[in-house]
C-alpha cells in the first residue's frame, strides 16, 4: 500500500521554553503516510499529539522551536518559508480542530467561509465558487446546501458546524487532511457520523489523512496504522490491527485495559497507576518507567529508542511484552 | 427487596427563554426550553443507577433538579417519604447533607484560594459534623479514605492534577457522610489511564460505605461498569431504563439500540455494524409531537408521530417507551 508515501516526518523535534526552561513537547517523531491512507495519533493530553500536528504544517514554529524533517511529496516543509507554505497549507494540507464552535468566524455566513478558500487556492469565477461552495455542503451531507450558505455558524449545532470545518478544508480538494480530535466535542451518534464521512470522502478523493484522537475506539474504527505518544515521544506503532490486539509497550496495554470493555461490570478496572509526567520535570531514564511494573534498573537511567520489533511495526521499550503469534504471523 | 431511598414522580422543568424585542412586538408568545418532560424514577438502597444521552438531552438537569439546584415545573421529588420541594423539607437542612453531588470539571469546582484542608473543613463545619477539636483528624481521615498523600491538607487545588482534584471533590463530598452520591459526569474530564483509578475508588467506598449513586455520564462503556440499572434518556424522557446487563447486551428501544451501536467498539475488525442515526438531537425549544425519537426513527409510523408512548414492562427486558417495542425487538 505504501508505494510512495506522501508524507514523511523524520524526528520531527518541538521545544517551547518557558521562564528560561526548554521543554520538549515533541521528541523524535517519525512516521510515513502513504496516499489514502489513515494515521493515527494517540495518546493522553500533554503527550504532544496536536504539537505534532502543528508542527507538520509549520503553525508551531511561531512559538516554539521545530527540528527534524517534514517531506511532502518531496518538498521539506520546516524550513520553507511562510510565503511557499501558505500555497501548500489550504490548498495541498488542510486541517480541521478540535472545537467547532470556535474556529468559525462568527461574523461571517458560512458561504463566504467557504468561497473564502477557494479565492485563495483556485482560480474558479464567482459564479463557480458559489456552485463549489453548494456542491461541498451537499457533499458533507448538510441539507439545502443553498439556503445554508447564507447563514450565520451560531445557526449551525455543534455537528452541522463540524460538517462545515469539513467542507471548507476539502473545499481546494487536497492531497492531506490533518484532523485534531475532530469528533471529541461532539456525541457519540453524531461522532460515528463524521467519522463516517471523513473516511468516505478520503477513499473518495484518495486523501491520506492524519487523525488525533484520545479515544482507542476511534483509532480501532478509522485508522490504518497508528503511533502511541506518550510525553512527547512515540512509545510504540504499527498497523492498527497488531498494536491494538497484541500491544508490546506497557503503556499501549495500560491504555487498552484501562478502558472497561470485556471486563466482569463493578469489578476493578486496571488502572495505570501514578499520572503522566510534567515537561517540567522529565524522568531522565524511559518517563513511562515510574509508572511501569515492568521497569528494571536500565529503564530509571536511559532512554529506550524506537526500534523494529517486526516488519512495519516499532515500539521504545527494554522490556517489550511477549509477542503472540498472530503478531509473528 | 431492597428499600427504595428516593422516588422522583412525573418530573417536568422548563426554562423560559427571554423574548427578543421583535418578539414583543410581533406579540409572539415566549418560548421554553423544555428540559425535562415527566421523569420518573425510583434509586434504591445501595445501588448504582447509571444515566445515558446525548448531551442536551436534560440527564445534567436531572441531577439538578435531585439537589435542589433547580425547582422543577412540576412533579415532584420524594426522599424517604418526604417531599423535597415541600415547605418542611426546606426548612430541613439534613437533605442537602445527606444527598450530595460533584461535579464535571474538577477545574472550576473547587475554590482556588482555599487548601484542601479549608475545602474540607467548610463542609464539616456548615453541616457541624464534628466538634472543632476533632476537625482536623476527621481531615487527615478523609485524605487517607481517597487515597491522597497527608501533605495535601495545605495545597491549593492548581497544585493538584485532574485526577486528585476529583478525588479532592469525592472527599468533600464524602466529609459530611452522605447516602446518596450524585456523580454528574465525574470522570469526563480526565485522561483514561487516571479515569479508571477514580472510578475503581469510587466503586470501592461505595462498597465500604453503602452508598446509592446515581451515575450521569455520556460514556457508555463505564456506565455499563458501575451500573447496577441503567436509564436512557432522550429529550428529557426516559426512553428505556431496565438492569444494566441486560440493557447493554440487548437494548429494546430503537435509540438506545442506535447509542449503543455508535459507541466506537476496540477491535478493529468489528466495523459496520454500527446502527447509523439520521439527524442530530432535536432542539428542546420545540420537542418534536408523538414519540420525541420519531424524526430519526427507522420504525417510524403515524402512530408514533401523534401519541407519546409510555414506559412499560417488555417481557424478559426492561421498561421501554416505544409503541412498537415487541416489533422492533422481535428479530433480535
Amino acid at each position: 500500500m505504501t508505494d510512495h508515501p506522501i508524507l514523511e516526518v523524520e524526528n520531527l523535534c518541538t521545544t517551547f521554553s518557558r521562564g528560561g526552561t526548554a521543554l520538549p513537547a515533541v521528541r523524535d517523531v517519525s512516521f510515513a503516510l502513504g496516499k489514502g491512507q489513515v494515521q493515527g495519533l494517540v495518546g493522553e493530553s500533554g503527550s504532544g499529539k496536536s504539537v505534532t500536528l502543528r508542527s507538520i504544517l509549520g503553525l508551531a514554529r511561531h512559538y516554539g522551536e521545530v527540528s527534524g524533517s517534514v517531506r511532502w511529496q518531496g518538498q521539506e516543509l520546516t524550513t520553507m518559508s511562510e510565503r511557499q507554505l501558505r500555497k501548500i497549507r489550504g490548498r495541498e494540507i488542510a486541517m480541521i480542530f478540535q472545537e467547532p464552535m470556535t474556529s468559525l468566524n462568527p461574523l461571517l455566513t458560512v458561504g463566504t467561509q467557504i468561497k473564502e478558500t477557494l479565492t485563495a487556492h483556485t482560480d474558479l469565477g464567482r459564479r463557480a465558487r458559489r456552485d463549489r461552495a453548494i456542491e461541498m455542503l451537499d457533499h458533507v451531507g448538510i441539507p439545502a446546501a443553498a439556503t445554508r450558505l447564507e447563514e450565520y455558524p451560531h445557526q449551525f449545532s455543534g455537528g452541522m458546524r463540524q460538517r462545515v470545518m469539513i467542507a471548507i478544508a476539502l473545499a481546494a480538494s487536497p492531497k492531506l487532511l490533518l484532523a485534531d480530535e475532530p469528533t471529541t466535542a461532539l456525541d457519540v451518534t453524531i461522532q460515528a457520523q463524521i467519522l463516517d464521512l471523513i473516511l468516505k470522502l478520503a477513499d473518495e478523493m484518495s486523501m491520506g489523512v492524519v487523525l488525533v484522537t484520545h479515544d482507542l475506539g476511534v483509532v480501532a474504527q478509522t485508522c490504518d496504522t497508528v503511533s502511541v505518544m506518550y510525553a512527547g515521544r512515540v512509545v510504540e506503532q504499527g498497523a492498527v490491527r497488531q498494536v491494538l490486539r497484541t500491544p508490546r509497550h506497557p503503556y499501549t496495554e495500560g491504555l487498552m485495559r484501562s478502558v472497561p470493555q470485556d471486563v466482569p461490570p463493578r469489578t476493578q478496572l486496571y488502572s495505570v497507576p501514578g499520572t503522566p509526567p510534567s515537561l517540567f520535570s522529565l524522568p531522565e531514564g524511559c518517563a513511562f518507567a515510574p509508572r511501569c511494573q515492568a521497569a528494571g534498573p536500565a529503564c530509571q537511567t536511559a532512554r529506550p529508542t524506537l526500534q523494529d520489533i517486526a516488519p512495519g511495526r516499532q515500539t521504545a521499550c527494554f522490556h517489550p511484552l511477549p509477542a503472540t503469534q498472530e503478531d509473528a504471523a | 427487596m431492597t428499600q427504595t431511598v428516593m422516588k422522583i414522580d412525573d418530573l417536568h422543568l422548563s426554562f423560559p427563554v427571554s423574548r427578543s424585542l421583535l418578539d414583543v412586538v410581533q406579540r409572539k408568545p415566549g418560548k421554553s426550553v423544555n428540559a425535562l418532560n415527566g421523569v420518573s424514577l425510583e434509586l434504591k438502597q445501595g445501588e448504582t443507577l447509571g444515566v445515558v444521552g446525548e448531551s442536551g438531552c436534560g440527564k445534567s438537569t436531572l441531577a439538578r433538579c435531585i439537589v435542589r439546584l433547580y425547582a422543577p415545573t412540576s412533579g415532584q421529588i420524594h426522599f424517604e417519604d418526604e417531599n423535597i420541594f415541600g415547605a418542611a423539607a426546606r426548612k430541613d437542612r439534613s437533605y442537602n447533607r445527606r444527598v450530595q453531588m460533584m461535579f464535571q470539571d474538577p477545574y472550576s469546582s473547587l475554590n482556588p484560594r482555599m487548601s484542601t484542608g479549608d475545602i474540607l473543613a467548610e463542609a464539616l463545619r456548615v453541616h457541624q459534623m464534628r466538634p472543632e477539636s476533632e476537625i482536623a483528624a476527621r481531615v487527615a481521615e478523609l485524605l487517607e479514605l481517597v487515597r491522597l498523600p497527608q501533605d495535601a491538607a495545605d495545597k491549593l487545588p492548581h497544585e493538584f492534577s485532574g485526577g486528585q482534584r476529583q478525588r479532592i471533590a469525592i472527599a468533600r463530598a464524602l466529609a459530611v457522610e452522605p447516602e446518596v452520591l450524585i456523580a454528574d459526569e465525574l470522570v469526563s474530564a480526565l485522561d483514561v489511564s487516571v479515569q479508571a483509578q477514580v472510578v475503581n475508588l469510587l466503586l470501592e467506598l461505595q462498597d465500604r460505605l453503602n452508598l446509592t449513586i446515581l451515575f450521569v455520564a455520556h460514556d457508555l462503556r463505564l456506565v455499563r461498569h458501575v451500573s447496577n440499572r441503567v436509564a436512557v434518556i432522550y429529550l428529557g424522557r426516559i426512553v428505556e431504563i431496565g438492569d444494566s446487563e441486560t440493557l447493554f447486551s440487548a437494548p429494546s428501544h430503537p435509540y438506545s439500540q442506535a447509542l449503543l451501536s455508535a459507541a466506537p467498539s476496540l477491535d478493529p475488525d468489528d466495523k459496520g455494524a454500527a446502527i447509523q442515526l439520521e439527524g442530530e438531537l432535536p432542539s428542546p425549544l420545540n420537542v418534536p409531537s408523538g414519540c420525541p425519537f420519531h424524526v430519526r426513527c427507522r420504525h417510524v409510523t403515524a402512530q408514533c408521530r401523534t401519541v407519546v408512548p409510555v414506559l412499560r414492562v417488555l417481557e424478559g427486558r426492561g421498561e421501554v417507551a416505544c409503541h412498537l417495542a415487541e416489533e422492533v425487538n422481535q428479530h433480535a
